[in-house]
């Protein structure tokens, strides 16, 4: 099996991360609305486990395509997508059936979150680097 | 009242596969931007890395639309059928 790519880590991490913290914080919304119970967070461990390998799937088929040609690639990551997509159906459907239907679907756009908040470390980071 | 529950599941059903037309569009330009960035790095091999950062990102982002889709035909499927058959047997029973 070919090493997963040190981008693809870097990012799949960061990803995760902001995920966390931002399932903590739905958590602690719950909590205080007095909403909270244990399928909450069975459907929240549920959602950010499906985000975070639908997000690290789509960066190792990334990988994998990069180094094919551009209508090989183009196929890769089509497939991908509808599999990925298929993956997300039957785990998300899993969690809305289960556990709370709300804390099973909410962590899914944490990662779009996440990906909106980027371009103030990216400035942070440039700027100390100055 | 069979007849209503029966519309009412069957609309269901057909409003979720009418979103998940949405999820044929990630797909496509996701393969676009792949197929360009695949080109772009057999230019420029060195910008490898910030190529697949850029990437990576830009398909978080366009998967989301296919991703509101999928809520949606989701809760079309497990959440709505049983709360409009409640609210028509409720109307029903007021309606006696």
């Amino acid at each position: 099996m070919k090493k997963l790519d040190e981008t693809v880590k870097k990012e799949t991490l960061y990803i995760a991360a902001w995920t966390v913290i931002l399932s903590a914080v739905m958590e602690s919304v719950f909590l205080v609305t007095g909403l909270w119970k244990p399928d909450v967070l069975f459907g929240n461990l549920l959602a950010v486990f499906t985000a975070v390998l639908n997000f690290l799937l789509m960066g190792v088929t990334i990988q994998k395509a990069v180094g094919r040609d551009e209508k090989d690639a183009a196929n890769m990551m089509r497939f991908s997508q509808s599999a990925r997509m298929f993956m997300q159906l039957a785990l998300t459907a899993l969690g809305v059936f289960l556990f709370n239907p709300a804390a099973a679907v909410i962590p899914l756009f944490f990662p779009r979150i996440a990906i909106t908040f980027r371009p103030l470390f990216d400035k942070k980071k440039s700027g100390t680097e100055e | 009242m069979e007849l209503a529950i029966g519309i009412i599941l069957g609309c269901c059903a057909l409003g979720a596969g009418m979103a998940m037309i949405a999820g044929i569009g990630p797909g496509i330009g996701e393969g676009n931007a792949v197929a360009k960035a695949c080109e772009a790095i057999g230019r420029q091999p060195e910008s490898r890395s910030a190529v697949t950062t850029t990437m990576l990102m830009g398909c978080a982002v366009a998967e989301t639309t296919g991703l509101y889709a999928l809520v949606i035909a989701i809760l079309l499927i497990f959440l709505a059928p049983g709360r409009l058959v409640n609210i028509l047997v409720e109307t029903m029973n007021t309606l006696g």
